[in-house]
């Protein structure tokens, strides 16, 4: 018998979309998971459990070998910068990072304000275009930002653009595509590796 | 900035604490003998080296080295890695004196942290290096010495991932247009962002034989099953012949169990040149420690002969180490001031049984009763019984 796999998944809606898959790929899973507040779920048939973590603490989960593999947004991972193994695209939870602002706006000369959840992506992005910027980092509710005057863009994740169009902003740049990854932790890549390469090619069977 | 508290340490910075400075002793002492046994001499180097030489070489990221300038205006860096200073001395004095080396060291590195608290600035690091020997039993022998290390530990689950850096730059190289793209895949597998290295692959707009044949290769080399497989990416098959070779003797010797190749293997030490491996341990979410052959380490110190070792992390390595009771009698004897000189006689009898015997003063105690419960034995001599 092989030894029982952790797996992060972020809680929420990739969730749903996530585990669909996993059913897709042939795992035997319960059809419906009560995602009231448990954070942890035995699977014995697989072998499996799932831990449910915030999308944004997935990879510090997988980073520190407590969960062997997880799921995580691309932008998370941008962000965060963590020693994880990026082993697959799963192409769901398709979006991507943008700055944005008020329509027929410049950036201001001197120091121009961003404002993110995303404060290491928007200033490598910065960086890399040669633009110095004072980056402002908010926990939500960005778009609000440039319509009260705290900066001249915000970098953000963009899916439909509704959010944006609702508050009167406009996309300028398109920073990078997103979309949920299959992780795995380093160690867990080599002790676990016979497992880990089944899912993964069992995911990728039925990556769309 | 808020001002430095009084018990603040620098960013990454620790105390070693009795229990954990017992635990790192016992592991280096396991490391000190199974490598003198093997014939490897210790040796130490300095903690500051100047920053031109082995800062520079060292292949640690410039922002993670720790610089200073000394009185005369020459930066120096807290050594990064033992590596490259054990090549300094090498190549300066120790090869003209025995050939092929084998040295060894059990000391800190400093790498500066940029990363949120929680990861050390300083650590330990014990290793070996066989330098001034090309052939494919030193590079066994640096295998097969980590594999004892690790059985000597008493890790049972551990593995060894060998890869090689000539035979993987040869395919990127072959398969990419330019010397950026190559760099760029590299990254990308030092990163082990496969997800990536596609999206590269499909970006970079090669001819599709080019591009099909990386993907294959990426497809085939994470689920290797031989290493014969790889040949087909490959013009010159000498790389491969290493590798087989290596794998027939590390089979021969009865360890295959503890290694896997994988061809993808890639480290940001690009100072390797040849096969190069990372070492992985249950309970522990990061590697323990890796090695390779460096010849190309020695070509910077104007060496042709070739060097091969590895170094494991020791913090890491104590999260992996079996747990065990330490199983020693620490006896405490009481007693009252007229009793001082009865007290270091009755200790000294005592020690020479092997027991770690502390002499306190009753008068010298706040609080008798929870000073006494941190030992397995208390001698009050004014009672003249053991409790």
């Amino acid at each position: 018998m092989s030894s029982e796999l952790t797996i992060a998944m972020p809680k929420g809606r990739i969730f749903e979309e996530a585990y669909q898959m996993l059913i897709e790929a042939g795992f035997k899973l319960p059809e419906e998971v009560e995602m009231s507040r448990k954070l942890m779920i035995e699977i014995p048939e697989e072998n499996i459990r799932f831990i449910l973590a915030k999308p944004m603490d997935v990879p510090v989960y997988v980073e520190h070998g407590v969960a062997d593999i997880g799921i995580a947004g691309k932008d998370v991972l941008m962000e965060q910068q963590r020693n994880v193994h990026e082993l697959l695209d799963l192409k769901i939870s398709k979006c991507h990072i943008a700055s944005a602002g008020l329509p027929n706006t410049e950036m201001d000369e001197i120091a121009p304000r961003i404002a993110t959840k995303y404060p290491n992506i928007a200033m490598n992005y910065y960086k890399g275009i040669g633009e110095q910027v004072e980056i402002i980092e908010l926990n939500g509710s960005v778009e609000l930002a440039p319509m009260i005057g705290l900066a001249d863009r915000i970098v953000d994740i963009v899916s439909t653009g509704r959010t944006l169009k609702e508050n009167g902003l406009v996309e300028y740049e398109h920073i990078a595509d997103v979309s949920s990854r299959l992780i795995a932790n380093p160690v867990s890549y080599r002790m676990k590796n016979e497992r880990i390469q089944e899912i993964v090619s069992r995911l990728k069977k039925v990556v769309k | 900035m808020s001002a430095i508290k009084k018990f603040e340490k620098p960013i990454g910075m620790r105390d070693t604490f009795p229990g954990i400075y017992e635990k790192i002793e016992r592991a280096k002492r396991i490391g000190r003998e199974v490598f003198r046994s093997r014939g490897f001499d210790f040796i130490e180097t300095p903690t500051l080296e100047y920053y031109d030489t082995v800062g520079k070489a060292s292949a640690i990221s410039d922002a993670s080295l720790f610089k200073l300038v000394d009185s005369q205006g020459n930066t120096l860096v807290l050594r990064p890695d033992m590596t490259t200073p054990i090549t300094r001395v090498a190549t300066s004095k120790l090869l003209k004196e025995k050939i092929p080396l084998r040295l060894a060291y059990a000391a800190n590195v400093f790498r500066a942290q940029q990363m949120e608290g929680g990861r050390p600035a300083e650590f330990g690091q014990m290793g070996i290096e066989i330098i001034g020997d090309k052939t494919v039993f030193a590079d066994a022998e640096v295998l097969i010495t980590a594999i004892e290390l690790m059985k000597e530990f008493g890790i049972e689950s551990f593995k060894l991932t060998i890869g090689h850096a000539g035979v993987l730059h040869d395919i990127l190289n072959d398969y990419t247009d330019h010397e950026e793209q190559r760099e760029i895949l590299r990254t990308l597998l030092v990163e082990r962002n496969y997800v990536g290295f596609e999206e590269a692959v499909h970006e970079f707009g090669l001819p599709a034989t080019k591009a099909n044949a990386l993907l294959e290769f990426i497809s085939e080399a994470t689920n290797l099953a031989s290493i014969e497989d790889m040949e087909k990416y490959v013009r010159k098959n000498d790389g491969i012949e290493y590798m087989k070779q290596l794998s027939k003797l590390i089979n021969a010797y009865g360890l295959s169990q503890y290694v896997s190749f994988d061809f993808t293997l890639s480290s940001h030490m690009n100072y390797y040149t040849g096969m190069l491996f990372e070492i992985f341990a249950s309970g522990s979410g990061f590697p323990l420690g890796n090695g390779g052959r460096y010849d190309g380490l020695l070509h910077l110190f104007g060496s042709d002969v070739g060097a091969t070792g590895f170094s494991i992390r020791i913090d890491r390595l104590l999260e992996v180490l079996p747990k065990e009771e330490l199983k020693e009698e620490t006896v405490c004897v009481l007693f009252d001031d007229e009793d001082f000189i009865k007290a270091l006689e009755l200790a000294s009898t005592l020690r020479r049984q092997g027991a770690r015997v502390t002499v306190q003063s009753k008068r010298g105690l706040i609080n008798k009763e929870a000073f006494t419960k941190l030992f397995s034995r208390v001698v009050d001599l004014s009672q003249e019984e053991t409790q």
